[in-house]
């Protein structure tokens, strides 16, 4: 069976809380990920702890997204 | 994805049988929740565990401090349980879960569904409250780097 990643989302600045959700792919830096209403750009992923099972425990740390239309 | 392959998924059951999956899913029951409707609140008295399903819930915590607002402290998406605390240890909610998506799925397990199947079937309670407790330990850990 595929490997699952919980992933611990933190937000660098600002006050958005993160938000630890589970995804069939591993995040990597650049990606887009929508947590709750709004978009972040991963900057930095790392695992968190060793695996267990079909679990794998990464950190990973975005920025809020850019808007497309800002100048 | 099936019923099945959805528990499978969560890590609360990680290690169980598909037979002990079959037995969950029969005490597992689904709710539907639109965006901003309450959950459970911080405070009240609790006998259930919930597994997101599909979408985000909010967890927000009331402050200790007089004037000071509620704040969310973590979104929980797919996956994800809340409501194990007051299930293990009978307290009150230690905090209040808001959807925030729409829709927002859950599965819902009834403390005495849950307590009833882990006594059954001691290899069963002993992987759900490993699982319990591995994520207590990640929650706990997701919360000291978003302190950093």
């Amino acid at each position: 069976m595929a490997a699952i990643y919980k992933v611990s989302y933190v937000v660098s600045g600002g006050e958005h809380p993160g938000a630890i959700l589970n995804t069939d792919h591993r995040p990597k830096k650049g990606d887009v990920v929508k947590l709750g209403r709004k978009p972040f750009q991963v900057i930095e992923v790392f695992d968190l702890i060793p695996p267990r099972g079909e679990f794998r425990y990464l950190h990973a740390t975005v920025k809020p997204a850019e808007s497309k239309n800002s100048s | 994805m099936g019923y099945l392959e959805l528990l499978g998924s969560v890590e609360l059951f990680e290690g169980a049988s598909e037979e002990e999956l079959k037995m969950l899913a029969s005490i597992c029951r689904e709710l539907t929740y639109p965006s901003g409707e309450v959950i459970t609140a911080q405070g009240e008295t609790g006998d259930e565990l919930y597994i997101v399903q599909v979408g985000f819930v909010e967890v927000i915590r009331a402050s200790a401090s007089p004037g000071v607002a509620p704040r969310t402290v973590v979104n929980l998406g797919e996956g994800q349980i809340f409501g194990e605390m007051a299930l293990v240890d009978h307290g009150p909610r230690s905090a209040t879960i808001k959807a925030a998506s729409d829709p927002t799925n859950v599965l819902v397990i009834h403390r005495e569904d849950f307590e009833r199947a882990c006594e059954q079937n001691h290899r069963l309670g002993y992987i759900v409250m490993r699982n319990i407790a591995a994520d207590l330990s990640f929650k706990l850990r997701h919360r000291n780097l978003t302190g950093r």
